[in-house]
């Protein structure tokens, strides 16, 4: 009978860590901006002369340590040779966040990133974090494009952006944790995550397409 | 289940008698940074359980020598089980910890992963029902060395000396694999996973366990000043400042925890747990605290007359988590609250702890039932806000106070009081009950108990410092005691404050200073970091990883019905088992196009081997129209899927020589000349616009077909079974060059290759003779020849022409029966077939029973070879006996 209990259920949170978010990225971007390069920079912390051009979806998974939370990308770096282009979205549907790339010494790979920004705003989920990374900040020399402009196409779009080198790692690690930051970290969007990790990104792509699709109609 | 059965007769082999497998299961051990497989098994000898983990030379383990025993854990007052129910991933993870070891299981969700943590929990559970002294688990000391030693704390639990049990050779390697956990650089555990490991994924609770296991790195002790007072009031009201009690020391203490018993002797208290008297000692508390220092409440609770108040110094308040109180009764009935326990639990820092307030059995006799109400509260206390539940051995420290009750016996009271009166308290606490049942280990196990030094502290007349003079005449006792149970924690006082006088006992105190684990945020992050780093850098290292020796697959000149391949080959270049497969693109229907078969299209390969993979371009009469009209080409990109890591793409090219085959009928009557003869952007354009090239006046039936029938009719009117046997596969190509280059020689092949090839041009075009939008509209129509015949009629000229001609043709074949042995029935089921082919959707949809619209194909073809043709208007050059 007399019996009294302290407090409502809870989960106790016996350590001061937090959970761990899991979240797809995609990078995005022309042939030979520094896709591989940023990625293999970000992971590895090494950067390559003679990068061979991705034929494929590279996956490699990093984990960035915020103040609360642990995010925990599972990143497909894309084949950016045009050929390829019709099978990015099996790549970009359903991720959470995209990095598009293009080289500040290539006026067409900003053109050709714009280009992304719109398809991905057209057909991928619509909350997705995009950020647009000006690489090879260190050939300014030889600078095509402004970072004015970027900035400033960054900002009407809603894009993060930086001007980033995988040569020098300038950039590098800010950039995805400027991402890690941005990104919703509630337990649906978590959620999703959680499983398996490399498992391919079409499969979970169905609230994302619907949802891309009743606004086109 | 009979397989579970199987494992436990291996286990059962491996065991002496008296032992009993009852239950086990197969899990992976996290070991470092791997997991490795294992085999537990719950081991129960006369009462006594014990968890035995195995290592096995192969999985499944066939015979009792694949086993070899890593440890055995006694499941004791030490033991632990814990289920990480905190992910939605798929896993379930096990905690098993008994002292310092501590071992992380994962598990295979699911019915037997439940059976066997439930039969865990159960043996849990008989340990706390079982009464008298703890078990020995004698029988145990012959695995000595793969016992964890219940016994030394701080000796970590040695993995099997192989010299001690019959470790078999498999068994050893993967021993001999144990990763060291701080091992500064990731040793590749390739054989060990070659045997089954397989790296751990970063999951929430690996990285739990992980942590934990190097608390020491980030977590540094600061010392508590713990004051825990106990006193059975009698039903009074406070009457005096508590603070001769509460406030006796020099410092303030940090924490307070202090427990009445008997605060409302009451019926209403008793019957509605209801007392005015909780505010007011609750008030006399807070008043009696030690002047130096600010308190805050952390948590206050309260069964009938038991009650605790949790009280901690201000500037520890936000240190102070996961609050939870319980209460349990153990009086009237075995439930009411007249007498047993009530606790608080709460985590300082990194350090749980519970308190506990009991009031046990009275009557001096009793012993016993004391001894049970102790172990009903351990067993029936539990913090059930927690998943899962908390009971109070999963405390770092525990603090016990109350009025135990227990008694001094075998001693008249005269001799009591004389002792005491001449200060030799060490006679008196030999015949202690307490103490004689904790040294019976009946009671208390693993706690312990500062040296006495006060005088009993009951039973007095209230008001004064008297022994109890009624009636009664109780011998004093030590009711009030206070033991403690837990790593780094030091009493430095143990009293009692006889100048209460309130009731009649005396109030008790002790003074502790406990160890308490702060984590230090910096460091703390700095090892997650590290750990999340190693977690990274291993899954990264432990993915998929293959090359292909080409991703650039070109055939050369492909032609029709000329299968061609070439192999692909798919090296494993990484440490892990690869499972790989050929994957659709997001639309498509199939990970190829039709014209190209991969074998396999998904397969395993081992690290360092490799996998042939051939690839089979065959244009045939499904893929050759898409070719010829430029709607499909010979060129793909193949998305090559690793479970659980990267794609790779491969592109597949060829040439696609265009044939006569695949063409339809109406470009082919625009052409005077051999296909090859003609510019691909003009078949291109032939078959998309329809129209003469050069304004030739178009034949009125393909001229492939007529030198086909032509070469039939000519040669083949008396052959038996012609269109019912096949042709050479070599003859139907030469057949092809010869139609599609053109040639002055004669039309090679036999008559059966020749009369194949004629089914085969029919059956290459797009659209078979009956366009598809009138397919269902002849099987309806199959019955009656006239609307038949009308359908016919209303075909395209030159659809309508090739349908006639082959139908004169056929009946001029049917003609010859006597020689040739075909009958109209099988020449209509062949053709029947031919002339209304399956629309691709109905095929698929598969509503209609094949076999009944294959009837109805012959039956409408059947017309056209029984009935009399002569009256359809036809073009001359329609005739048979015609020359090119
Ligand atoms: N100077 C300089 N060179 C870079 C930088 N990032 C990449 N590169 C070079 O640019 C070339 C192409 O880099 P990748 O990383 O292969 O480019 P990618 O975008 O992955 O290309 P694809 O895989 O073909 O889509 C390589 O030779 C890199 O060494 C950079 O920040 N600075
Ligand atoms: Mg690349």
């Amino acid at each position: 009978m007399a019996s009294s209990r302290g407090g409502a259920a809870q989960r106790p949170n016996n350590q001061s860590q937090g959970k761990i978010c899991q979240f797809k990225l995609v990078l995005l971007g022309e042939s030979a901006v520094g896709k591989s390069s940023l990625v293999l920079r970000f992971v590895k912390g090494q950067f390559h002369e003679y990068q061979e051009s991705t034929i494929g979806a590279a996956f490699l998974t990093q984990t960035v340590c915020l103040e609360d939370t642990t995010v925990k990308f599972e990143i497909w770096d894309t084949a950016g040779q045009e050929r390829y282009h019709s099978l990015a979205p099996m790549y970009y549907r359903g991720a959470q966040a995209a990095i598009i790339v293009y080289d500040i010494t290539n006026m067409d790979s900003f053109g050709r990133a714009k280009v992304w920004v719109k398809e991905l705003q057209r057909q991928a989920s619509p909350n997705i974090v995009i950020a647009l990374a000006g690489n090879k900040a260190d050939l300014a020399n030889s600078r095509a494009v402004e970072c004015d402009e970027a900035q400033a196409y960054a900002d009407e779009n809603g894009l993060l952006f930086m001007e980033t080198s995988a040569k020098t790692a300038k950039n590098v690690n800010e950039i995805f944790l400027a991402i890690a930051k941005k990104l919703p970290k509630n337990e649906q969007v978590s959620g999703a995550g959680s499983t398996n990790q490399g498992r391919r990104l079409v499969e979970s792509e169905g609230n994302t397409k619907a949802a891309g699709n009743c606004c086109s109609k | 289940m009979s397989s579970n059965q199987d494992l436990i007769g291996i286990i059962q082999a491996k065991l002496s008698s008296g032992e009993t497998a009852s239950s086990c299961h197969e899990a992976s051990l996290m070991q470092g940074w791997v997991r490795a497989s294992r085999i537990l098994a719950l081991v129960e000898h006369e009462n006594e359980w014990a968890l035995f983990i195995f290592i096995s030379s192969r999985m499944p383990p066939e015979v009792f020598t694949d086993l070899a025993i890593e440890r055995v854990i006694p499941v004791d007052s030490d033991f632990k089980c814990e289920i990480d129910a905190g992910e939605q991933s798929g896993d379930v993870y096990v905690n098993i910890s008994s002292r310092k070891l501590k071992l992380l299981f994962e598990m295979i969700p699911g019915i037997k992963t439940n059976n066997f943590v439930s039969e865990i929990m159960r043996s849990m559970e008989a340990l706390m029902k079982l009464r008298g002294p703890p078990p020995e688990f004698q029988w145990l000391h012959k695995y000595s060395g793969s016992t964890s030693n219940r016994n030394s704390a701080d000796c970590d639990p040695a993995p099997v000396d192989a010299a001690d049990v019959d470790v078999t050779k498999g068994a050893k390697t993967v021993a001999e694999k144990m990763l060291d956990i701080d091992s500064p650089d990731i040793v590749v555990p390739r054989q060990s996973i070659a045997q089954g490991a397989t790296p751990i994924a970063a999951r929430e609770s690996v990285i739990r366990y992980q942590m934990s296991m190097k608390e020491d790195d980030y977590t540094f002790t600061e010392t508590l000043r713990v004051f825990i007072g106990t006193w059975n009031v009698n039903g009074l009201p406070p009457n005096a400042s508590l603070s001769p009690w509460l406030a006796s020391d020099m410092e303030p203490p940090d924490l307070y925890a202090v427990g009445f018993q008997e605060l409302d002797l009451s019926k209403e208290a008793f019957l509605f747990n209801d007392t005015p008297r909780e505010e007011e000692w609750r008030k006399a508390v807070i008043a009696g605290l030690h002047p130096a220092a600010k308190y805050r409440q952390v948590a206050l609770v309260r069964l009938v007359g038991m009650m605790l108040i949790l009280l901690v110094q201000e500037k520890h308040e936000k240190h102070v988590r996961n609050v939870a109180w319980e209460t349990v009764g153990t009086g009237i009935m075995g439930k009411m609250g007249n007498k047993g326990g009530v606790g608080i639990r709460v985590e300082i820092h990194n350090t749980s702890i519970c308190f506990v307030n009991s009031h046990l059995a009275a009557h001096v006799e009793e012993f016993e039932r004391r001894n049970q109400d102790y172990h009903d509260i351990c067993s029936r206390l539990s913090f059930s806000k927690f998943v899962p539940t908390k009971c109070i051995k999963d405390h770092d420290q525990v603090y016990w106070l109350g009025d135990l009750n227990y008694r001094i016996t075998e001693m008249e009271p005269r001799i009591v009081r004389d002792l005491i009166s001449h200060n030799s308290l060490s006679a008196l606490l030999e015949c202690d009950q307490l103490n004689r049942q904790r040294q019976h280990k009946n009671v208390f196990d693993g706690y312990r108990e500062g040296p006495i030094t006060f005088k009993p502290t009951y039973k007095y007349d209230p008001g004064t410092d008297d022994w109890d003079s009624s009636e009664k005449n109780r011998a004093p006792a030590w009711c009030d005691r206070i033991l403690w149970r837990g790593d780094g924690m030091e009493q430095k006082e143990y009293r009692s404050h006889p100048i209460l006088r309130t009731s009649d006992h005396k109030p008790v105190s002790a003074l502790f200073e406990s160890q308490i684990r702060v984590i230090d945020v910096v460091k703390y992050r700095k090892v997650h970091e590290e750990v999340m780093k190693k977690l990274d850098k291993l899954e990264n290292e432990f993915l998929p990883q293959v090359t292909v020796d080409n991703t650039e697959i070109i055939f050369d000149i492909v032609r029709f019905l000329e299968p061609q391949s070439q192999e692909l080959i798919i090296a494993n270049t990484g440490q892990v088992p690869v499972d790989f497969e050929f994957i659709k693109k997001l639309d498509d229907s199939k990970y190829c196009k039709e014209w190209l078969n991969i074998d396999p299209a998904a397969s395993s390969i081992k690290p360092g081997e490799k996998c042939d993979v051939k690839l089979e371009l065959f244009v045939d009469k499904k893929s050759a129209s898409k070719l010829n009209s430029g709607e499909d080409k010979l060129y793909d990109i193949l998305v090559l899927h690793l479970d659980g890591g990267k794609d790779i793409f491969i592109t597949v090219t060829g040439n696609y020589e265009r044939s006569c085959f695949g063409s339809s009928l109406e470009a082919l009557v625009h052409i005077s000349v051999p296909v090859r003869e003609i510019p691909i952007g003009k078949l291109v354009e032939l078959e998309n616009v329809r129209e003469a090239p050069g304004g030739m006046e178009p034949y009125p039936i393909p001229k492939e077909i007529w030198f086909l029938v032509d070469h039939l009719y000519r040669h083949g009117l008396k052959k038996q079974n012609l269109f019912l046997l096949t042709g050479l596969h070599s003859e139907l190509i030469a057949i092809r060059n010869w139609l599609d280059n053109g040639s002055s020689e004669p039309l090679p092949g036999s008559l059966y290759s020749i009369a194949e090839a004629l089914l085969l041009l029919l059956e290459s075009t797009a659209e078979p003779i009956v366009p598809f939008n009138l397919h269902s509209v002849c099987l309806g129509a199959a019955t009656n020849y006239l609307q038949c015949k009308q359908i016919i009629m209303q075909l395209p000229e030159f659809r309508r022409n090739v349908f006639l001609y082959l139908c004169f043709f056929l009946q001029e074949l049917l003609s010859h029966a006597n020689e040739n042995g075909l009958d109209a029935k099988t020449l209509a089921t062949v053709f029947g077939a031919i002339f209304l082919r399956d629309p691709p959707r109905v095929s698929a949809r598969g509503r209609v029973n094949p076999a009944v619209m294959d009837r109805k194909k012959a039956s409408f073809v059947y017309h056209f070879l029984v009935n009399d043709l002569s009256d359809y208007v036809m073009s001359k050059s329609l005739h048979l006996s015609g020359t090119s």
